[in-house]
């Protein structure tokens, strides 16, 4: 059935299938079940119990392990939605979200693509092409400079050449990379071929397509981005900007909104460009313009995302707009129903990643099991999870566990409230990168507003180890669990489990008092 | 049985002794060695998962959770493993020498030959897992008695990938 909210739409529907898994999933299926629509969920092999799938209305088994077979497989997708009754598709972000050939495949299978038009997909999603338009429609870019490498020729000497005109220090971009794959900072020339070695083969085992270009690397500077919003009869705005300048090899660590670093006159002005740049490419939906702000307060378009981003719970939490919900609406073809003036910031919202990774090694992804999972509660806290207590983490998927985002009056107090929620999320069976966000969220380089994308990379990871606790009490602890039966499955004070070894009662593990155990 | 803490290599035993329904801690040692330690008891809590702890009498909760051989254990907000060995056993060969795979990936490049000698942070292979590299640097300085993988190669984790003689 229709939702009451749809009902005379041009383009309505009541189920929605999400082609995607983990916590956007989860994110996008729970907005669909509080806007009245049916949710339907895929699921490869391992993903059978996956919390995506509990939290449809339905779900689609895709047959297969890989992500070709399955998550990537856009002809079994679109039958999942035929089969399943949805007449929109949403893609989440990763995965499928940024083809469009795919968002073209489901517009000739007669269904509604939840994302902006295959154009604006394509022309944005080459780094080359996107950079053209914006200079065509006058957003200003990093100076750089435009290199087809075709094979066969000689790579590395058009490439040289081409970063001598640009200058040093540089940033080789494979055209087809993202999210921090593919891309690569080169400080002099002499590293010129081993980056370009290993941007070509990041871009190509993530993508499939190993063309570079150079620009010049600013350093110094803030990434900075727009949300925008655009329905499908010509109305765009912006949500204001988010910081994403805490970031560890192009890989956003923490993200705040708004940023510490622009005033109203800079929010307004690349607000301005990015409803610029998205009209330049007919957009339609939601969808991210990256800047990078330098220091004198300059701003150059990085790219744009055609797609909804990790990080915007926190614009939501500023703006109070829901932006799923909207994704929805003009989906649907109805219109924003909102204007630029109506779009303003309360207080401060910041949010962390939470990754199955050891700082303390490189950031190398872990795997285990979720032995326990306990997300903190309480004002202004939010969890944007994908996983839950008993959960199995695996090579197989991005190692993202979950998003923690808070909400307070200021940003002092958001930073606060972040650590202490940190401080209350109880992870234990993964490694996680909860700690070294504590560090952050902590750091007076960051409480006092001041990082810059190159901050992280800059340091030794080491300074940001965690303060040591007492062995005695850790050692004391683990002692004390086992001799409690804690690891005993359903372990608690009055379970069949407790059965004293020892003494042979039930229950009361202090029957044997006084006597001790080395 | 003995404990170590996180990767530390430190063998701990800990006696207990059972006090008005606590465990208190009356005895440590480290390697062998009698430590003096803070007065700290150990409870149990009615919420699964959960100890209370008391440390120079300040009351906490600590969050435990056993995974194989080790206690993951939440304590005012940070979290620790501290592992459990039989009493005498050795010490996992992890970090003596033998450099092992994280992940199971794949070998993209080995950037050293048997024979060499390398810096304490030299890059030794680089190997992709999860669609990033990762750079398997040298703990130490010392001379490399093998390299068992070639370009190309998948690993699975725990592989010996190089073995780093003194």
């Amino acid at each position: 059935m229709i939702p009451e909210w749809m009902v005379g739409a041009p383009r309505s529907f009541d189920t929605v299938l999400v082609a995607n898994r983990g916590e956007i999933a989860v994110r996008v299926l729970r907005a669909a079940s509080e806007s009245g629509l049916r949710g339907v969920a895929l699921f490869s092999d391992s993903d059978a119990g996956s919390l995506h799938v509990e939290t449809a209305d339905e779900a689609v088994h895709l047959p297969g392990a890989s992500l070709a077979e399955t998550y990537l497989n856009a002809e079994a997708i679109i039958e999942a939605a035929r089969s399943s009754g949805a007449q929109a598709i949403h893609p989440g972000f990763g995965f499928l979200s940024e083809r469009a050939d795919f968002a073209n495949a489901v517009k000739a299978a007669g269904l509604i693509w939840i994302g902006p038009p295959a154009g604006a997909i394509e022309t944005m999603g080459d780094k080359i092409s996107a950079r053209r338009r914006m200079i065509e429609s006058g957003v200003p870019v990093i100076p750089g400079e435009e290199i087809a490498i075709s094979e066969s020729v000689d790579h590395l000497g058009a490439l040289a050449a081409a970063a001598a005109r640009v200058g040093y220090p540089l940033l080789l971009k494979a055209s087809a990379g993202g999210g921090g794959k593919g891309m690569r900072a080169v400080h002099e020339p002499k590293m010129l071929r081993t980056e370009y070695e290993a941007a070509a083969r990041e871009a190509t085992a993530a993508f499939g397509d190993g063309t570079v270009y150079v620009e010049r690397l600013l350093t110094g500077a803030r990434h900075v981005e727009i949300q925008v919003m655009a329905d499908s009869l010509g109305n765009c705005i912006h949500l204001n900007e988010r910081d994403c300048s805490l970031q560890r090899r192009h890989q956003k660590v923490i993200e705040e909104a708004p940023s510490p670093a622009v005033t109203p006159a800079i929010r307004s002005a690349m607000g301005e460009a990015a409803v610029q740049a998205a009209k330049a490419v007919d957009y339609e939906g939601a969808g991210t313009v990256e800047f990078l702000l330098s220091e004198r307060g300059e701003f150059f378009f990085l790219e744009m995302n055609t797609r909804l981003q990790v990080e915007h719970p926190v614009t939501e939490m500023i703006t109070g707009v829901d932006l799923v919900q909207k994704q929805f609406e003009v989906a649907a073809g109805m219109p924003l129903g909102l204007t630029q003036s109506d779009i303003g910031i309360t207080g401060h919202a910041m949010e962390a990643r939470i990754y199955a990774e050891d700082p303390s090694k490189g950031f190398l992804p872990a795997i285990g099991d979720l032995a326990m999972w306990r997300e903190p509660a309480g004002p202004g806290i939010r969890v944007d999870t994908g996983v839950r207590e008993g959960d199995s983490v695996t090579v197989e998927f991005d190692p993202m566990l979950a998003k923690l985002i808070v909400h307070a009056p200021t940003r002092t107090a958001a930073a606060r409230r972040l650590d202490n929620a940190l401080a209350n999320l109880r992870a234990l069976g993964v490694t996680t990168n909860i700690g070294f966000l504590r560090q952050m969220a902590q750091h007076p380089d960051f409480t006092s507003g001041g990082i810059t994308t190159d901050y992280l990379d800059s340091r030794n990871i080491a300074d940001f180890a965690e303060p040591e606790t007492n062995p005695a009490t850790l050692v004391a602890i683990a002692a004390a669990a086992s001799r409690l039966g804690l690891d005993r499955v359903g372990a608690s004070g009055s379970s069949q489990s407790d059965a004293d070894e020892h003494t042979g009662h039930a229950g009361d593990p202090f029957r044997t008092l006084s006597r001790s155990f080395p | 049985m003995e404990w170590s803490v996180g990767e530390t290599s430190e063998r701990y035993t800990a006696k207990l002794t059972d006090t008005e329904g606590a465990l208190a801690l009356t005895g440590l040692t480290s390697d062998g060695v009698e430590q003096a330690h803070s007065e700290i008891s150990v409870a149990r809590d009615n919420q699964p998962g959960r100890l209370l702890v008391e440390v120079n009498g300040q009351a906490q909760f600590a969050h435990v959770a056993k995974v194989g051989d080790s206690w993951w254990i939440h304590l005012n907000g940070r979290i620790h493993v501290v592992n459990g060995h039989e009493t005498g056993s050795a010490d996992s060969d992890a970090g003596e020498g033998g450099l092992t795979a994280p992940m199971p990936g794949t070998i993209l490049e080995v950037q050293v030959k048997e024979g060499q000698r390398v810096r304490e942070g030299q890059t030794l292979l680089v190997m992709e897992a999860m669609k990033m590299e990762h750079r398997i640097q040298a703990p130490r300085a010392g001379e490399v008695l093998a390299v068992n993988f070639a370009t190309g190669d998948r690993v699975d984790m725990g592989d010996t990938l190089v073995e780093l003689g003194e």
